[in-house]
Formats: structure tokens, C-alpha cells, sequence
């Protein structure tokens, strides 16, 4: 069946067994990912893929099921499931089916050639980016991941009160992650690149040199005396920190007692440098969106200005317990999840210094560029972390040598707090991202 | 779930380019989850994954394909896509499969299947939970409750004629409790669960496993930090299995060994680990969370010894690891869900007991850190640098257990914290974890006795 068919049917099912009204969040993707190994091909995947979530109104409850099956038999399993969900749900506050926002913006987000990129395509580039990073540099011993790929995927939730949102995004994507080796020691290193256009718009040998760069520069490694150091966060390592405590600003979060800015609105809960926005309307970033999970039409939110909480991540049923308006940040972790909160695509307002000048503005310090087991040591409900990192050490100025085995440990509401300069070199990687942070003083372990 | 003669079918259309075997695995799976946030159900989720995924290899070369589209077209469409992928030419499909279906011996009785009409008796056992976890201290402001259940139905075959199926069913309880003084917040978490049906909630002391969150967050709301530095740390028994999973376990999937990447490549027969320690990768342990009856490429689990004192023995080695490193599986390919290509992991891992009791670790240790509960971790295994973090410790003093500390994030390298093993007790026993790796989130058990590791990183804040 297709999903037309599928959701007719499904609806006029649900309307005979009582449903009030009704609603499905489709998902559908496809993706060609080559990778390459030793100058052959390693592993090629094909994916074809599918998902729906249906939602409905049942005796004045909203139930839940989901399917990847999408066939006749599946009908009765979604309404009965969803039935007997709905049936034992306890919150006070119901979700609602919403009929849509007046207008949606518009978003150039999907490249028809980028789709039918030809195979022969994604293999040369996999191929030609090994090629130069093992040539690089006679230090790389093994290009241990390197792929090229691309996806494309739609989503589309229609709703009996008249809500019908559909989208398409393309996006291809390069990754390398190279071995060096020195003697007795091994390093790794990696780094990737994306295009919402094009395989060929992505500088494929550049990628391959900052890998490269990236290994090599670790090699000659150790640990660092246990002590309180002033801490650069490299962007991307600010970005992973970010990013494992971006639930303390959901509506959500806060509204069941997990987030410590509870009752900060209005407050300076960041250094004044600090500016933290969600904006889905950008363009060529890979995170974009003109809609969220419920179909409401996205705009940019400034979650902190100048260091203030202005605003938590709403979706309508956290904003009207809270009585406000929507923030448009009604989430769904995948096609199969409830209804959430979360960002689209989140990010620290650049400052003006580069990179080199916090360097060479640090007399002793260490600059971190990887934050290690994030799901495990970071507290979300404290804000405390203990992570495994690595970085380099920064002497007068100047990067002296890599440091491994060591960690940093801190509470991320205190990081916010203590940043004293923001860097210029903002990169849109992902959905969550920001510049080089510097920080006054972190607690370091080593030896 | 599908006729045998399609899948016949697509293993031939899978073999026309001169791939030299091909494999097709079909998931059913039914999923349930039910959540709790301070006593109220909030959520209520049922789900039905299904899909197909088919492999072809030539040699050490391997395409993978999956599709939720399981129409006939769909899967002859599928099976020659991925049959274009296949290069260099060859003897292109003369191949004529004939599958063999047989029945393999159930090791894990399920006694109450999940199903729908469970619901309510589950928000009650939940609802036990919340009480005994808020009860437990005046300082527990939040619980988190949940419990999850699914039933995987597999059905795998292969171009050398295998044709089996097997049904996974999978029963785990979460609980969290958030304590709370001033500004101060803290978590806690137990999440037991099995290879097993709803049998496994019922006979679970529930209260007890609340208690015991309660416990971790209350205790270390209060704590101070962790010391930093390198130091003696005792690990307590069960879910501390983590470290050796993530020092050594992953370092010795075929995926990391095959192509000499990990420290632990062509080591075989050589000192590892500290002749106190014996690790072993179990799939068999019956209805343990990270057990099967056949591994995701349809081979019988096995119990694969991996370090015998202290000696390493053997590798955790997929199909693909197989053919590159010259040597049998072992009953080790898993994978998440028909949405990944199968890969070498493990089961149920543990260390095994040796002569020391806890009271006699404790008492042997002058001054260290007592890692009582654990959270999870992760590794490098080109370098061999882990981590994982500690949810409740406290320090060791002349021998004694003194006060809770926290943010004991504990980190090494693998072979050196495996040497530096000096103690292993005798109260063997299990947690449950999952793991994510290349192919998916899988369900695995953490175990080992208490044991103390002579020296290593502590990553709390600056020290004494």
C-alpha cells in the first residue's frame, strides 16, 4: 500500500471504531553509503526505509502506535494499541491535534541531482579521499573508516483537523577517520564534510588533510599533572558539550523538576558573551526545518541573550501549561517516538577572536578538541561532568605538545557562566554546534 | 513472515554478479514501552518494526540492503540493487539454493509472553517503584519509571542453505531517582532486565532495585567530589563488569582485530591481563539480557573463554571477521535490527571469580576509591583509551569504607589496567547494559566479582 492509501483507509477505520480525530507522522528515506578500505570497496549500503506513527483522539485520550509495516493487516494493531494507550495515560495535560499555522516559510533544502548522484560517483570520491590521506603524511598507517554517502528523506504528517506538512531534504556527506602511528604509539583522527547540493561540492582532499592533521598532531601524547588549568573548548568539543545538555532548556525538562533552570527566565544564567540561538530557517545548514513534529511553521528563538534566559524549547502542550506561545520546537526522536521538545538547529552566536588568538592570549592552559563518553559522564539533572578528553598543552602562547589520559570535570551551568571569550569559528556540522569557548579554570585529571 | 521459495528467490537474483554467498535476515518485532514521571504514566508507546535486510559478500568485500517495502517486487528490486554493488566480475549465478529449514532447540523458556493486556499490572509494579524510591529519603524530588518489553521474531537464511528462525523476547525495568538539596541535584539508576518475558517483573524485588536508585542519588547528592589523580580503585561486582568491556571486550571484536587496529591483534597466547583474570564471553547463560539461542547470522551462541589467566585465548569473531582472519566464528554477529549489517559483539561478558572475598579487598586497600555502582563507558580501540563513569563511590581509608564521593569518572588504557588487576574476588554476578557499536544498540551484561585495580586515573576534581 502507499501512504495515501494506507492513511485512508487507517483514518476511515478509526472513525468507525469512535476515534475523534487523527493523525500520522510519516517518515521515509532512502541512502547509498560506499566505504572504502585499502583502495577497495569495503562495504556498500543500500537503504530503503520507512515509518509511521499514528496518533489519535479516543474517548477525549490521545493514543500512540507506530508501524514500519505499512499494510492492511497493521490497521487494527495501530487503532487497538493506540486505544489501550490512550486508555491508561495519566497526565492532566492532553496533547491536541493542531490544524496547522496560517503560512510556512520556504526552504531550498532538497537537490534532485544530489538524490540521483551515480554510484560510480561516491566510490572515486571514497576512493580518491584514502588515496590522500594515506599520501598525506607517512605517519597514517590505515585509513580505518572512510565513506562517502548520500540520503535523502521526507517527512509528512497529515491530521483530520486539516494539518498537511510535507518535506524533502537531500544532504551527501564525507568521513574519514585515520590510524597514525609513531614508533610504539597509535592516534586516531577524523573529520567529515557535508553538501546539501552536491558529492562534488564537497572538498574531498581537504577533508582527508584535516584528518590527517588531526591524527598526527596527537601523536607524541601524555598526561598532564592533576591540577585547575585555564581551558579552551575547540568548537567542535564545545559543540559535544552543548549538545549532551540541551534537555536543561526544554519546557519539559524543567516542567517535571530535571533541569536546574527551573524558574531562571528573565535571569543571567550565561556570561554576557554568551548567546544561544535555534534557528531552523537558515539556509544550507543541515538541520533546517519550516516545520516541527506538530506542524507548526518554525521561526528563530533566542534561548539566551547577552547571558539571560529568555526562553525555554516549547511544543503547544508545554506552552500552554506554561502560557505561553509555542516555540515551534515540538520534536519526535524518531518516526516511533512520543511527541517532545527538542532544537533544530541550535548554536552559540560567534564572537569575534579566532582560534590562534585565545591560543596565543594563554600563558599555561590546555585546549580539549574531544570530550570522550558523554552519554555516561554527564549529569543533566546537576550539570556535573567528568569526561575523558584530549587536547594539547598551551605554553606562552604557543601549542607545545598533545595530552592524552587525562579528564576534565566541571558542571556545565558553572562553564556557562565562566566563559570569557567566543570564538569567531562557528561551522553548521550538525544540529548543535558552536565556537571555541575559553574558559578561566577547569579541573584537570592526570597524573 | 515470508514464503521460503522468495527468499530462494532473492538469494539467487543476490548471487547473479558473482558474489560468493548472500544472506537474508527478516525482523517482526512488537514493542511496548510504558513511562512514569513522579507517579503519573505519561507515556505509552507500541510499535511494530519490520523489515528485511540482505547481505552479499565476495570475498572480504560486503554490500548490505534493507528495506521495510516487503513486497515481492520490492525484495527482487533489493536483492539485484545490491547485486549491482558487486564488482570484479566472476562466475556470475549458476547458483541454484535450496534451503534447509530446521528448528533450533529453545535454551531460554519464556513463561508470560508481553502482551497488550499487561499494561495495567505493569503501571502498578511501576507505581511500586515511585513509592519506594520517594519514600526512601525526604531529599528524592523526581522518579522516572519505565518499562519496556519486545519480541523479535528472526528469520535468517543463507545462500549455503540455512534457513532458520528464532523468537527474542526481551523484559527490562528503569528506574530513576533525582535527589535534591538546594541547588544541588543528583541522579540514580538501576535498570535490571533479561532475556525473558513479563515472569521476570513479577519475581524482580522491585522495591528493592527503587531503593537502591534512591540510595545512589541521595547519597551522592551530598558527596564531595572525587580526589583526581592515579589511584588504587575497587570495583564492586556486577554491572563493574563495564570495565572490562569497554578495556578489553571491544578490543577484540573481529571488527577491530581483523585489521590489526586493536592492541589486543596477534596477541593470542600471549600474558594480557594479570594472571588473576579470566574473562569470558557467554551467549548461552540462560535468559541472561544478553544471551541468544543463535547469534544474528544464525549460528548457535557459544561461550567463548577470551582470557584465561591472564592469557589471551580467543576473539569474538562475525562471518565477515571469519573469512579475513582465516579462523571459525564464534556465534557473535548481532546486530541491532534488520536496519544494520551484522558485526562481531558481544553477549555476556564477565570475569571470573578468583579467591578473595569483598571484606578482604576493602580491608587490603589503605587509601583508593570504591566504585560501588557504575554507569557506562566507551573506548578507542585503535588506542585502547576507555572510560566510564562511576555513579556512587566512596574513598577507601586504612582499609575501610569512608565517605561518598562523586564525579569519579574512571579512565586507562587496556592492557595496562588489565595487568594492574591485583585483586579478583569470588562473588561473581551481573548487570544489564547496552551497547551501541557499528552495528546498533544491543542488549549486554556486564559482569565480574569485585576486584581492584592497583592504580589508575581518577578524573575528579583537583585533589586532597
Amino acid at each position: 500500500m502507499n501512504i495515501q492509501q494506507f492513511q485512508e483507509a487507517l483514518f476511515t477505520k478509526g472513525r468507525e471504531i469512535g476515534y475523534a480525530d487523527m493523525e500520522i507522522y510519516y517518515v521515509n528515506g532512502r541512502s547509498t553509503s560506499v566505504k572504502v578500505l585499502k583502495g577497495e570497496i569495503d562495504q556498500y549500503t543500500i537503504v530503503e526505509n520507512g515509518g509511521l506513527s499514528f496518533r489519535g483522539v479516543i474517548n477525549g485520550k490521545m493514543g500512540y502506535a507506530s508501524t514500519e509495516k505499512l499494510e492492511p493487516d497493521v490497521i487494527d494493531f495501530l487503532l487497538e494499541e493506540a486505544r489501550s494507550n490512550a486508555d491508561i495515560l495519566e497526565s492532566e495535560e492532553q496533547d491536541e491535534l493542531f490544524a496547522g499555522s496560517e503560512s510556512y516559510p520556504e526552504q531550498p533544502t532538497y537537490a534532485s541531482a544530489l538524490a540521483d548522484t551515480a554510484p560510480e560517483i561516491l566510490i572515486e570520491a571514497a576512493l580518491e579521499m584514502e588515496r590522500t590521506a594515506l599520501a598525506a603524511d607517512p605517519r597514517i598507517v590505515m585509513a580505518r573508516h572512510c565513506s562517502v554517502s548520500i540520503r535523502e528523506n521526507e517527512v509528512l504528517i497529515v491530521n483530520t483537523k486539516g494539518l498537511h506538512c510535507h518535506r524533502r531534504k537531500s544532504l551527501a556527506s564525507a568521513y574519514v577517520y585515520v590510524i597514525a602511528a609513531d614508533h610504539d604509539e597509535t592516534v586516531t583522527g577524523g573529520w567529515h564534510d557535508y553538501s546539501l547540493r552536491s558529492v562534488e561540492e564537497i572538498d574531498i582532499a581537504d577533508v582527508a588533510h584535516k584528518a590527517v592533521k588531526e591524527a598526527v598532531s596527537k601523536l607524541g601524547a601524555h598526561t598532564i599533572q592533576s591540577d585547575n588549568y585555564p581551558v579552551i573548548f575547540r568548537h567542535d568539543a564545545a559543540a559535544q558539550l552543548l549538545a549532551a545538555y540541551t534537555s536543561v532548556f526544554s519546557a519539559e525538562s524543567v516542567d517535571k523538576g530535571f533541569s536546574r533552570l527551573a524558574g531562571k527566565l528573565g535571569q543571567r544564567v550565561a556570561s554576557e558573551r554568551i548567546t544561544l540561538i535555534d534557528d531552523p530557517l537558515m539556509e544550507n545548514v543541515p538541520a533546517g526545518s519550516t516545520f516541527d513534529a506538530e506542524g507548526s511553521a518554525t521561526h528563530r528563538n533566542e534561548i539566551i541573550k547577552d547571558g539571560e534566559l529568555r526562553t525555554y524549547f516549547h511544543n503547544r502542550k508545554t506552552a500552554r501549561k506554561a502560557g505561553v506561545k509555542s516555540t515551534s520546537n515540538a520534536s519526535k526522536g524518531s518516526y516511533n517516538g512520543r511527541i517532545g521538545v527538542s532544537y533544530h538547529n541550535l548554536y552559540v552566536e560567534p564572537g569575534t577572536s579566532t582560534l590562534e588568538d585565545m591560543i596565543r592570549k594563554t600563558d599555561r592552559g590546555l585546549m580539549i578538541v574531544e570530550l570522550q563518553g558523554l552519554h555516561a559522564g554527564t549529569n543533566t539533572a546537576s550539570g556535573n561532568f567528568s569526561l575523558a578528553c584530549l587536547g594539547y598543552w598551551i605554553e606562552q602562547g604557543q601549542v607545545i605538545r598533545a595530552v592524552n589520559q587525562i579528564t576534565v570535570s566541571g558542571n556545565f551551568f558553572d562553564v556557562l557562566q565562566q566563559v570569557e571569550e567566543v570564538g569567531n569559528d562557528l561551522r553548521f556540522t550538525g544540529s548543535c554546534t558552536s565556537p571555541s569557548l575559553k574558559l578561566a579554570a577547569l579541573s584537570i585529571s592526570g597524573s | 513472515m515470508i514464503h521460503p521459495t522468495q527468499i530462494q528467490d532473492m538469494l539467487q537474483a543476490a548471487l547473479e554478479t558473482g558474489g560468493d554467498f548472500a544472506e537474508v535476515f527478516v525482523e517482526d518485532r512488537t514493542n511496548g514501552q510504558l513511562g512514569m514521571t513522579g507517579g503519573v504514566v505519561d507515556t505509552a508507546l507500541s510499535g511494530r518494526d519490520f523489515g528485511i535486510g540482505i547481505r552479499i559478500m565476495k570475498e572480504h568485500f560486503s554490500v548490505y540492503a534493507y528495506t521495510s517495502d516487503l513486497s515481492e517486487q520490492s525484495l527482487i528490486r533489493l536483492a539485484k540493487s545490491a547485486a549491482k554493488a558487486i564488482r570484479g566480475g566472476g562466475a556470475p549465478g549458476t547458483h541454484t539454493i535450496t534451503l534447509h529449514p530446521h528448528a533450533i532447540p529453545n535454551h531460554h523458556p519464556i513463561a508470560i509472553i508481553p502482551d497488550g493486556s499487561q499494561k495495567r499490572a505493569k503501571i502498578d509494579m511501576m507505581r511500586r517503584a515511585h513509592e519506594a524510591a520517594s519514600q526512601y529519603d525526604p531529599s528524592i524530588t523526581q522518579t522516572s519509571i519505565g518499562i519496556s518489553n519486545s519480541i523479535q521474531n528472526v528469520l535468517i537464511a543463507n545462500s549455503n542453505g540455512l534457513l532458520v528462525e528464532d523468537t527474542r523476547t526481551y523484559t527490562r525495568m528503569r528506574i530513576s531517582a533525582i535527589a535534591t538539596d538546594g541547588e544541588h541535584r543528583q541522579s540514580g539508576f538501576r535498570g535490571p532486565g533479561a532475556y525473558a518475558g513479563t515472569e521476570f517483573l513479577e519475581n524482580l524485588n522491585i522495591e528493592e532495585n527503587a531503593r537502591h536508585a534512591a540510595r545512589i542519588a541521595t547519597t551522592m547528592v551530598k558527596a564531595g567530589y572525587a580526589p583526581s589523580g592515579r589511584l588504587p580503585v575497587v570495583i564492586e561486582n556486577g554491572f563493574g563488569g563495564v570495565l572490562f568491556h569497554e578495556a578489553c571486550g571491544h578490543g577484540l571484536e573481529s571488527t577491530a582485530v581483523a585489521h590489526g587496529t586493536s592492541v589486543f591483534a596477534n596477541k593470542i597466547g600471549q600474558q594480557v591481563a594479570s594472571p588473576l583474570v579470566t574473562a569470558i564471553d557467554d551467549g548461552t547463560i540462560q535468559n541472561a539480557w544478553g544471551s541468544l539461542n543463535i547469534d544474528d547470522e544464525g549460528a548457535p551462541t557459544q561461550r567463548n573463554v577470551l582470557i584465561e589467566n591472564g592469557i589471551l585465548k580467543g576473539y569474538l569473531i562475525d562471518r565477515m571477521g571469519s573469512r579475513q582472519m582465516g579462523v571459525p566464528a564464534t556465534g557473535s554477529g548481532r546486530r541491532q535490527s534488520y536496519k544494520f549489517a551484522p558485526a562481531s559483539r558481544m553477549n555476556n561478558t564477565f570475569i571470573a571469580n578468583g579467591d578473595s572475598t569483598r571484606e578482604e579487598i576493602i580491608a587490603n586497600t589503605e587509601y583508593g576509591i570504591y566504585a560501588k555502582s557504575l554507569g557506562g563507558g566507551s573506548v578507542n580501540t585503535s588506542t585502547s583509551e576507555f572510560n566510564f563513569a562511576v555513579e556512587e563511590a566512596y574513598m577507601i581509608r586504612n582499609g575501610k569504607i569512608a565517605e561518598p564521593v562523586k564525579g569519579a569518572t574512571l579512565i586507562g588504557k587496556g592492557i595496562e589496567t588489565l595487568q594492574n588487576i591485583d585483586m579478583v574476588g569470588n562473588n561473581l554476578d551481573h548487570g544489564q547494559g547496552m551497547c551501541g557499536s557499528v552495528s546498533g544498540s544491543l542488549p549486554v551484561n556486564c559482569g565480574q566479582p569485585t576486584i581492584r585495580v592497583s592504580e589508575m586515573t581518577v578524573g575528579g576534581r583537583k585533589g586532597e
